[in-house]
């Protein structure tokens, strides 16, 4: 294995992120090639946590852009500070100034509020991370844009002039394929697609993110959520789900699962009232045995 | 595998991009070149490592990950067996567009004849011996005047359904709302004050259209009509995604595209392998839950047309149909048997259906394919 690999793989995991090699080769690549990296997967498997555990470990900024449907360019890139410029104008008014340089004054670095996008590109210093957080929510002309942002990383501002950025960010965009990205975009990045993780990794997870849980009581959860991921679930419960309700019976002092400490503490896990109701039935029928027989 | 010199490990790795789209896993130019990058940058004497490398660059979908990793398996075998020089081996995955060689069933080209049939009116009645008559009437061309009727209440599906203000802007000579930033910008020719408003207006959102078609033996009598109506739908809105199903899905939006009727048909007909068999609604639906999700969102209608006689489990379909709906804007489903005097949806699957469906209609003719348009919006 590169060593390079190995080292994004261990500062991954220092920042107690359980990599594998595909996702470690997936972000040394994008870095090593200044691409961006698309991450799509189920909710919950730490897609979002891939950018923040990067910025982290590499003592680089993260900017996160959030998107969701309607979002656009303004709210993205920059816009003006209108009360700002409005004020401005008031106090002017009586100044013997050039129209122009008044102008070029209300439109000047001063006046511009800089959004996720341009933040980025203006960054100072070291190159940030930049976190495109579910790309899916945005609309296509959203993402029409971002591909031409993304494609050079600069923006002309008509009134400023061209911003390019000095270092490159390094791009990490989350998808949850609530619909198709386009194939350009697609394209344009490197692809990672994580997968629920196996039972291993899973518990390897729980060990490393809920510090002080029983030894024991990691293995049943761990393995019961995965018996649940094999049901026909509405919302397949994520990693995020599993960290969440082994942190929530790690406070209430339970040291084993048992039907009924599941019944009380299973809004951490399922989150969907049918749901409930089946792995409710699941549970009465003694169908779900993963979680009462502790595994060797 | 050896670490290959930088030309041979450039054709490699062309080849094997050739390889990829010969089975459907299209990749352009600058994704060859970004694999050589990439195999530049790990260690190629890791088998494992040069996988994942390869399939982070080359690959954008999970679905292809199945046919990668067997591409991979078949490809970048240890050069010393001589066999890496021979080319790339054809993948066993067989490419899209060639099919096995089905047999067209005869069923097929009933359904086909119903469908280019002029002569007959629109089906109206569910009754056995209609069936018979337009079962057995010779293909005599077909009515183009019937087509033109459709798509023309279609248009208008099309403008009803596209008409939704979106939560983004454009600019707009009047309007409701200011438009701050230009007005400000024009206000610095008068000092200041701004003289001249400008505005803006919330644009019209697109929505999206999903059709599911039966296509199984039960509704056959009603197939021409169906077609036109999905043949119409396909060509009138901007973004629609058709299947159909009897046994298993099907999904024909490619083929029913094609710009003259008659060619769309046939290419349909050359396209779903089931027709006129059993139904299994549920099981259609739940395999467009697993496969097409992505297609489905808050804005979009997906449009049902089935006659609900389903010969498997109802309780799958009620579960699949449920998720469906919770993600989807609309579920419409639209029954020909509604329109039969005397008809209830007592059907176990139609039953089933009911709880997660939002409209509920007959079609069965251009008259109730009119009437449906006051119920069709988001």
């Amino acid at each position: 294995m590169r060593e390079e690999i190995q080292r994004i793989q261990r500062l991954m995991e220092r920042e107690h992120y359980v990599t594998d090699r595909s996702i470690a080769t997936a972000v040394y690549l994008a870095l090593a090639l200044e691409k961006p990296l698309l991450v799509e997967g189920h909710p919950g498997v730490g897609k979002t946590d891939i950018a923040k555990v990067l910025a982290r470990a590499t003592g680089a900024d993260l900017i996160r852009l959030q998107c969701y449907e309607g979002l656009d360019a303004t709210t993205a890139l920059y816009e003006w500070n209108y009360p700002k410029q409005l004020l401005h104008i008031q106090l002017e008014q009586g100044s013997a100034r050039p129209l122009a340089e008044r102008e070029a004054a209300i439109f000047s670095e001063p006046f511009l509020l800089k959004r996720p996008l341009l933040q980025a590109i203006t960054h100072e210093g070291r190159a940030p991370v930049l976190l495109i957080d579910e790309v899916d929510r945005s609309d296509e002309e959203f993402e029409a844009f971002l591909l031409e942002v993304l494609s050079d990383f600069q923006v002309t501002i008509p009134e400023i002039g061209t911003v390019r950025a000095t270092r490159r960010p390094a791009v990490v965009l989350t998808s949850n394929r609530t619909r198709e990205l386009s194939e350009a975009l697609r394209r344009r990045c490197l692809y990672l697609w994580i997968d629920y993780p196996s039972l291993e990794k899973e518990l390897h997870i729980v060990r490393a993110k809920v510090p002080g849980i029983d030894e024991a009581l990691a293995r049943s959860v761990t393995a019961f959520v995965q018996s649940l991921r094999r049901m026909a679930l509405a919302k397949t419960p994520g990693v995020a789900e599993t960290l969440d309700w082994a942190a929530a019976l790690v406070a209430l002092h339970a040291a084993e699962l048992d039907a009924e400490v599941v019944r009380e503490t299973m809004g951490c896990l399922v989150k969907d009232e049918r749901d409930l109701r089946l792995v409710g039935a699941a549970l009465d029928a003694g169908d779900l045995p993963a979680m009462l027989t502790p595994l060797p | 595998m050896t670490s290959l010199p930088g030309a041979r490990l450039t054709l490699a790795v062309t080849r094997f991009c050739r390889a990829l789209r010969d089975a459907g896993i299209a990749t352009t130019p600058a994704e060859t070149i970004d694999a050589v990058r990439a195999l530049a940058l790990v260690d190629v004497t890791d088998r494992d490592e040069v996988f994942m490398a390869l399939r982070a660059v080359l690959v954008t979908r999970p679905e292809d990950y199945e046919t990668f990793a067997a591409l991979f398996d078949a490809f970048w075998r240890a050069p010393r067996s001589g066999e890496a020089r021979r080319g790339p081996p054809r993948p066993a995955v067989r490419p899209p567009g060639e099919r096995a060689p089905e047999i067209v069933a005869a069923t097929l080209q009933r359904w086909a004849r119903v469908a280019d049939d002029s002569g007959a009116p629109p089906a109206a009645l569910p009754a056995p011996s209609a069936h018979e008559v337009l079962a057995t009437r010779e293909v005599s061309g077909f009515g183009d005047a019937e087509l033109r009727a459709i798509e023309r209440v279609v248009a208008r599906m099309a403008r009803r359904l596209a008409m939704r203000p979106s939560r983004r802007w454009r600019p707009a000579s009047r309007g409701a709302r200011l438009s701050l930033r230009r007005t400000l910008r024009q206000g610095i020719a008068t000092g200041g004050v701004p003289l001249d408003l400008a505005f803006r207006r919330r644009k019209v959102r697109r929505t999206s259209l999903v059709v599911l078609c039966d296509v199984s033996g039960s509704m056959e009598l009603y197939a021409r009509f169906l077609l036109q109506v999905l043949y119409a739908m396909q060509h009138a809105f901007a973004r629609v995604e058709t299947f159909a199903f009897a046994t298993r899905l099907s999904h024909i939006t490619e083929p029913l595209g094609a710009p003259h009727y008659a060619r769309a048909l046939e290419r349909v007909a050359a396209t779903v392998r089931d027709w006129s068999g059993g139904t299994r609604i549920g099981e259609c639906v739940a395999a467009f839950e697993a496969h097409w999700r992505r297609l489905v969102d808050r804005r979009t209608v997906v449009v049902i047309l089935s006659d609900g006689w389903d010969t498997g489990d109802p309780e799958v379909l009620g579960r699949a149909l449920a998720r469906l709906h919770e993600r989807a804007g609309r579920v419409v489903w639209l029954n020909p048997l509604l329109g039969a005097p005397g008809y209830q949806p007592l059907t176990r699957g139609m039953q089933a259906a009911l709880p997660h469906v939002d409209v509920f209609r007959p079609v069965h003719d251009l008259a109730s394919l009119e009437a449906l348009l006051p119920h069709l919006s988001l």
